[in-house]
């Protein structure tokens, strides 16, 4: 059954909903009518509901308080989507909407049984319950945990489609209210890019929800917006952080904008605030914009007999609005001694009592309002803790004041402090180029909004040098404009009384726990806020900062200016992951033959940012190949350089840790490279192609980090003589092994391969298949290997050629696992793998390759002191006996120690088992003494059990590197 | 439920007692321990329990637990990569199961299980090895693999990604989560209970040094005299030290985390992601608390980033790619003081008398009971207990880095 | 300083760019220098509060090494430069 919309009014001026159409929506499993504009919130209250959530610890009922999304009183559940502010959330047909954080229902929540335990629950409690015995604390725990959080999350729920734009703007003017509407205009008029963020469906701010009578200037500045030629309007774009230089996140749905904007004018107004009194969370307690926002955007009746509580002009102003929308309003409860104008005038002839001096002390149930006790306020301000008059009513106004919404004025880095003469919180000084007008600056009035905003739009176009400054007279009328206002925000804050008076709606804490949490000595906003937890809920103090800076000052006996205020971070509202995420970003990079690795079934393997083939199917069969045919694999994620210039020998003199000056033309050599710690950074080969000219390889992990660390050192002091430029894409390169390798290559080629033409560690440019290559002969695998390098254009190609050409040879190839066995069986180290970030080279048995004779080269200090002093760990190769499991990598070698323990004494690096040899085999850190014996045995400690090992010197496989030179 | 609670129930109104209290600034303390964080004050509480020093100031320039402190996404564990490292941290994670009842304050430790996930074959090697090292000194962990995985996690994503597949992950059951603030007021409460004063609000602006050796302190409050200092700062620890002068290897880091709204419970444990940069837990409050890798560049700006949220956001929904509706509510950073060897700088300086506890990284919060317990022995026996040893300042000087550096570049 | 300006590009997002760490001058001769003094080179960091000398890469760029002066607790930026090759790389 569909619930009828008792509470939907006539139709009314400014509504957002489009009464011609009907859509139906669920919640709790009820059906509801609701109207095209209609908000989840809106839609409920038509349709009568009072009650839309249960709070965070005491489960109490709550209902709308703001309409705006700034309280956490409506949060639901849309379908699988947690914490949905209803009031904001507009309704789609067929939405499942359920109530959160309620068992078994929202009506009867058994939870709100916590409420009667709760003088045994004060502030804090958890800190000082379940401490003893310890046993116990988990069981309690999950007790804890289970009541704790709001929405549910499903792992059933599917991917999300986001996205992200960037926006650039000389002027980026947040908030749509008028103030926001005429800097906006203001500064494109002048000649400024603009971009007006709105978090709205349609601009207008308190004009739009605000009274009908405000419709003679929303219009005129609407107008003027849209006769705007260089001003875009983002509607229903929240914006959520400032970011240094001008850099703002705003989000739409499913849109983040990322938004540059040469000067940013902050017009987001401010929060409507709460009065602390018995019961102030009762459902019917509203705030005055919240009931008009319900009335004037939506048609909907916030309830039929009001009463209002106030303390400056917006309370009458809400009242009269009621009026209008034939809502009685029984009477207007006012703090301030009578005032006499003719707004209040209208609304007492229109049926209204008044109570001067007056404020509530409590509203009264159950479970939604039906009556509000009154009480009288003496010539001090002091509040007659008797109830003076009991006033039946279902709905209790609250317009008592204003808190500036000036988050993004914090992040930005302004000085806001508190204004007594207007009871706010203002900015003092902002930093160059932000600009605050209207609410947030703490101007009420409509005309001083809208001046102010337009001195704003100047402002920043003087700012940014489109126009002329503002005059000193434009500058002084403007401000004398803005303190002759009345103030909007009482300080009385706080009614005392007998019942819970909730100042953080988010977590539940009332006044009460403020005292006892600065009694115990979080006398501090910061301490407060992190003991009390107040502000850190859903509102991020939206609705209780102000008046918790106003409860702790007064119980610390100190001012407000003293007790300061606390920062606001971003967002400004809470911001789905999804959007903050946008579309996934995560490249891989793909060498010129990876289709024909997937084609061939080879599975693939992340290698840093790249994809590699870690096998086709059998890696000891593609072993085998290579050790007994040939093979080919893809190794083309190498770092390449070219480095070109006389310089070169001397420059590499200096990155090596070996000797370059001598290498020949036409010859390739092993080189590895050291920072100035001493610490290995990176190896590779390195060839002399010409005279000046050079081919540098890196590691394919260190690629893009050994590039920048040798352009770092040639843009520094080291570059005379020498260019470099990384072609590691430019080039694709494989690399062909075996023993039939040559026979395999002179296939492709008409240039004379063999061993005398083309000898072991030289390199040569030769065209294969009829593509420009260069060759260097060397090998990681231990074979008769050439490293072949051409165009990445040509890759693919040239792949094919050299497998079509070695079917006759039994060619296969092979991938990354395959070469980790064959270059361990050659016992040749992985930088990374086998030397971590505090490895040196001495201790990595490469003591051979470093040069300390040579002229300065980085690390020569180090290496000079640890060759002096010994390394204490030497890496080393190992054998395990036949029959004995192969050591994963990563165990830790042992020996014994005090009290029964295993000592470790080392690692395991590298370890296979070799299918050439028929043993396991590997690399290891060990203690020097240990690692310098040949043969010596050590023990790996493997799940538990002992595993003897012995140590290995030298290659594994052909020692005396007799293969290579085939 | 404490009978400590159903007494103040029972009693009504009654004002609690005061945790700790404002106290005049003496002219001399015996030792003057800088930075009100929870290294210092865990520092200052041992040095009362253990050794009987009371005669202690603790300054800090803003309010207790304003730093690190809490600002941590404060994970606690042992699982660390070398011998020295995880037999520090065991000790550390054994004070923290016994804390709640010897600062008589629950910090609510809440040992969860802690998973390091390897989405590379390089990462389940160092897993294993990290596993092993850690079985090995008696402490809980062990390599396991995407069943298990998706077990103890039932919202992972363990489908292959292209670039970012779950291989494996190292587990530690015994790892867990806090509330760090509540380590901060309990050692707080109980150094205050034992006469130790807590100056909040003292900045320091000078440290004397006559002849080689402290003899006092220069604050915003006036000057003290002492023959004892130890900085146990995070984020100005090269500030404070300048002012002696010793010189540090560290270099300051902003490290940002940011929490969601809260959502009903639905992971269990703490997932950490190296290659991701990323860590997460949902907090007993619902929150998921997620932190980052330290930002790309030094600073001391605690203003935080949108590339941060962006980054982190895509991260996690890499893991867990169902909770894109989850709302992140709330921002923030803190500084991280970073050394060459991604480990923390404890124990005596060349100027005598100018103690330091700096350095802490990524991982202070951790280290918490058992920096301070070790550090008040130091300063109470002028002994650097052996524990501590590998963490020397002077190790840089003597070529003998500790090897941590070797494990994750996330170090939560 | 989400925007750093490359003295070759102008003002980029500071993503475009990787930081180099402070300015730290390698000792001109430093099988000359005492060891204490090269662990220092290595190790100690000035970590300075206010103005900081510093090394910027403009990756996603031009690939330039320049300087900049950056302020450390607000990160504003008050120059960026070219590496002066006039000078040695030690000074």
């Amino acid at each position: 059954m569909t619930q009828q919309a008792k509470n939907r009014l006539s139709p009314q001026p400014g509504e957002l909903i489009d009464r011609e159409k009907n859509i139906t929506f669920s919640f709790d499993g009820k059906t509801y009518q609701a109207y095209p504009g209609d908000t989840i919130a809106s839609a409920l209250a038509a349709a009568g509901v009072k009650v839309f959530s249960r709070s965070f610890k005491y489960h109490r009922p709550r209902g709308l308080m703001c309409c705006a999304g700034q309280c956490p009183n409506c949060l639901v559940q849309v379908a699988d989507e947690p914490n949905v502010r209803a009031c904001t959330r507009q309704v789609e047909a067929n939405m499942n909407v359920n109530s959160q954080n309620a068992w078994p229902s929202l009506k009867r929540d058994l939870m709100s049984l916590t409420s009667l335990g709760d003088r045994f629950l004060p502030v804090g409690f958890y800190y000082k319950a379940f401490i003893r015995p310890k046993f116990l604390w988990p069981f309690f725990e999950r007790i804890l945990r289970r009541a704790a959080g709001l929405g549910k999350v499903s792992s059933e729920t599917g991917l999300g489609r986001y996205d992200k734009q960037y926006l650039h703007a000389d002027v980026a003017v947040v908030g749509g209210g008028p103030a926001g509407m005429s800097a906006a205009v203001t500064a494109a008029e002048k000649g400024a890019r603009v971009i007006l963020f709105d978090e709205n469906p349609r601009l207008g701010g308190h004009l739009r929800y605000g009274l009908s009578s405000m419709e003679a200037p929303l219009s005129e500045l609407l107008d003027a917006v849209n006769q705007s030629s260089n001003l875009t309007v983002y509607p229903n774009t929240m914006v959520q952080g400032w970011y240094e230089d001008n850099w703002l996140s705003a989000a739409n749905g499913s849109r983040l904008y990322k938004v540059r904007a040469g000067s940013v004018i902050v017009a987001t107004g401010a929060y409507e605030q709460p009065l602390l009194f018995d019961n102030n969370d009762l459902p019917g307690v509203m705030l005055g914009s919240g009931a008009q926002r319900l009335i004037n955007l939506y048609g909907v009746a916030p309830g039929q007999r009001a009463i209002i509580v106030t303390a400056n002009q917006d309370g009458w102003l809400t009242a009269a609005n009621l009026q209008a929308a034939d809502i009685e309003v029984v009477a207007v409860i006012d703090e301030r001694p009578e005032i006499k104008d003719s707004l209040i005038q209208q609304v007492i002839a229109d049926g209204a009592a008044v109570l001067w001096k007056h404020t509530i002390i409590s509203a009264e149930g159950p479970g939604k309002v039906s009556r509000a006790l009154i009480t009288e306020l003496d010539g001090d301000g002091k509040i007659n803790s008797q109830a003076k008059y009991d006033i039946h009513c279902d709905l209790i106004v609250i317009s008592v004041g204003w808190a500036p919404a000036s988050g993004l004025l914090y992040q930005a880095n302004g000085s806001i402090a508190f204004d007594h003469e207007r009871s706010e919180f203002l900015p003092q000084s902002l930093p160059a180029g932000i600009f605050a007008a209207g609410r947030v600056s703490g101007s009420h009035n409509i005309s001083v909004q809208i001046e102010e905003g337009r001195s704003a739009g100047l402002q920043a176009t003087a700012f940014l040098g489109i126009s002329e400054p503002l005059t000193e007279a434009e500058r002084v009328g403007l401000n004398a404009q803005h303190v002759e206002e009345p103030r909007r925000t009482s300080e009385l804050v706080y009614v005392p009384g007998k019942k819970k008076q909730f100042l953080c709606f988010c977590e539940d804490v009332t006044k009460k726990d403020l005292d006892t949490s600065i009694a115990e000595g979080y006398d501090s906003i910061e301490l407060l806020k992190r003991y009390s937890t107040i502000s850190m809920g859903p509102c991020q103090g939206k609705m209780c900062s102000q008046n918790t800076i106003h409860l702790c000052a007064r119980a610390n006996n100190r001012t407000v200016e003293e007790t300061g205020t606390t920062t606001a971070r971003p967002p400004m509202s809470p911001v789905p992951l999804g959007v903050m995420a946008g579309q996934n970003m995560e490249p891989v990079r793909l060498s010129s033959v990876d289709d024909w690795h997937r084609a061939r079934g080879a599975k693939m393997m992340v290698a840093g940012l790249w994809m590699r083939p870690e096998h086709y199917g059998d890696p000891l069969a593609e072993v085998k190949a290579v050790r007994q045919r040939v093979g080919l694999i893809d190794v083309s994620t190498l770092g390449k350089l070219r480095l070109v210039g006389s310089g070169v020998p001397d420059l590499l003199d200096r990155i090596y840790v070996n000797k370059w000056q001598k290498l020949e033309v036409g010859r390739v050599r092993y080189g590895l490279m050291c920072n100035d710690e001493g610490i290995i950074l990176d190896d590779g080969v390195t060839a002399r192609i010409a005279e000046k000219e050079w081919y540098m390889t890196t590691t394919s992990s260190g690629a893009t980090g050994i590039y920048e660390w040798i352009q770092w050192w040639l843009q520094s002091g080291w570059g005379e003589g020498v260019q470099l430029t990384d072609i590691t894409e430019i080039n694709a390169a494989f690399n062909l092994a075996g023993p039939e390798a040559r026979s395999l290559l002179q296939e492709l080629t008409e240039a004379d391969v063999s061993n005398e033409a083309f000898p072991y560690m030289h390199a040569r440019d030769l065209t294969l298949a009829g593509v420009p290559c260069r060759l260097f002969r060397i090998g990681f695998t231990g074979e008769l290997s050439y490293e072949i390098h051409c165009p990445s254009g040509y890759g693919r190609h040239l792949w094919e050629a050299i497998m079509m050409a070695g079917e006759p040879f039994g060619i296969s190839p092979f991938g990354l696992e395959a070469q980790r066995i064959l270059r361990l069986e050659k016992a040749h180290i992985i930088v990374g793998q086998d030397t971590d970030a505090l490895s040196d080279p001495i201790a990595a048995d490469m003591a051979w390759s470093v040069k300390l004779d040579k002229e300065d080269f980085l690390g020569q200090r180090s290496l000079k002191r640890i060759t002096e002093e010994g390394p204490q760990q030497r890496l080393v190769g190992f054998k395990v006996k036949n029959g004995v499991p192969v050591p994963e990598e990563g165990l830790q070698i042992v020996q014994d120690g005090n009290e029964n323990r295993l000592d470790i004494i080392g690692w395991v690096t590298s370890s296979r088992r070799s299918p050439t040899l028929d043993e396991g085999i590997g690399l290891c850190w060990l203690p020097v003494d240990l690692a310098e014996q040949e043969g010596a045995t050590f023990t790996i400690f493997r799940e538990g059990v002992l595993i003897e090992a012995q140590v290995h010197h030298g290659p594994f496989y052909d020692p005396d590197g007799e293969r290579l030179k085939l | 439920m404490s009978l400590k609670l159903i007494r103040q129930g029972l009693k009504g109104d009654r004002s609690p007692p005061r945790m700790w209290r404002q106290q005049p600034l003496k002219e001399h303390y015996d030792v003057v321990i800088i930075g009100g964080g929870a290294h210092g004050l865990a520092c200052a509480y041992y040095l009362a329990k253990d050794h009987g020093i009371t005669d202690v100031a603790i300054l800090d320039k803003s309010y207790i637990g304003s730093g690190g402190s809490g600002r941590n996404t404060t994970i606690i564990r042992s699982n660390y990569l070398t011998p020295e490292g995880v037999q520090f941290y065991d000790e550390s994670v054994k004070l923290f199961e016994q804390m709640a009842d010897e600062l008589d304050f629950n910090v609510m430790f809440s040992q969860r299980g802690h998973l390091t996930l390897a989405h590379t074959d390089g990462a389940v090697r160092t897993m294993r090895r990290r596993a092993e090292v850690n079985k090995l000194q008696g402490v809980d962990s062990r390599l396991i693999w995407p069943e298990e995985i998706k077990r103890l996690c039932p919202y992972i994503d363990i489908s292959q990604h292209p670039r970012y597949p779950i291989l494996a992950a190292l587990y530690h059951p015994p790892g867990g989560v806090i509330r760090h603030d509540a380590v901060v007021w309990g050692y707080a409460h109980q150094a205050d209970s034992r006469g130790i004063h807590i100056h909040q609000l003292t900045e320091v602006t000078g440290i004397n040094v006559e002849a080689g050796r402290v003899t006092g302190v220069e604050t915003t409050k006036g000057t003290i005299k002492t023959g004892i200092v130890l900085n146990a700062t995070a984020g100005w620890c090269t500030t404070i030290a300048d002012m002696v002068p010793v010189k540090l290897p560290v270099t300051t880091f902003p490290l940002q985390a940011c929490v969601t709204e809260a959502l009903k419970p639905f992971l269990d444990v703490i997932i950490v992601s190296g290659s991701l940069h990323v860590y997460v837990s949902q907090s007993d409050r619902g929150e998921l608390v997620m932190g980052a890798a330290v930002d790309p560049f030094a600073s001391y700006s605690m203003r935080g980033s949108l590339a941060f949220t962006e980054g982190i956001a895509g991260h996690i929904l890499e893991l867990f790619p169902s909770l894109h509706q989850v709302r992140v509510l709330r921002q923030w950073a803190g500084l991280c003081d970073m050394t060459p060897d991604y480990s923390p700088i404890m124990g005596v300086t060349p100027v005598e008398g100018f103690l330091v506890d700096v350095g802490w990284g990524t991982y202070g919060f951790k280290a918490t009971p058992v920096s301070g317990k070790r550090m008040a022995e130091l300063i109470s026996t002028g002994r650097t207990p052996d524990i501590l040893k590998p963490f020397r300042l002077s190790r840089f000087y003597e070529n003998d880095l500790v090897g941590e550096k070797g494990a994750a570049s996330v170090g939560h | 300083m989400i925007h750093i300006d490359c003295p070759n590009c102008g003002p980029r997002n500071v993503q475009e760019f990787r930081y180099g760490g402070e300015y730290n001058p390698r000792p001109p001769e430093p099988m000359a220098v005492m060891a204490e003094e090269w662990t220092d080179y290595i190790f100690m960091q000035n970590n300075e509060q206010g103005l900081q000398k510093e090394w910027w890469y403009h990756r996603a760029g031009c690939q330039l090494w320049f300087l900049a002066e950056r302020h450390t607790k607000t990160n504003e930026i008050s120059r960026t430069y070219y590496w002066d090759n006039t000078k040695n790389k030690t000074d």
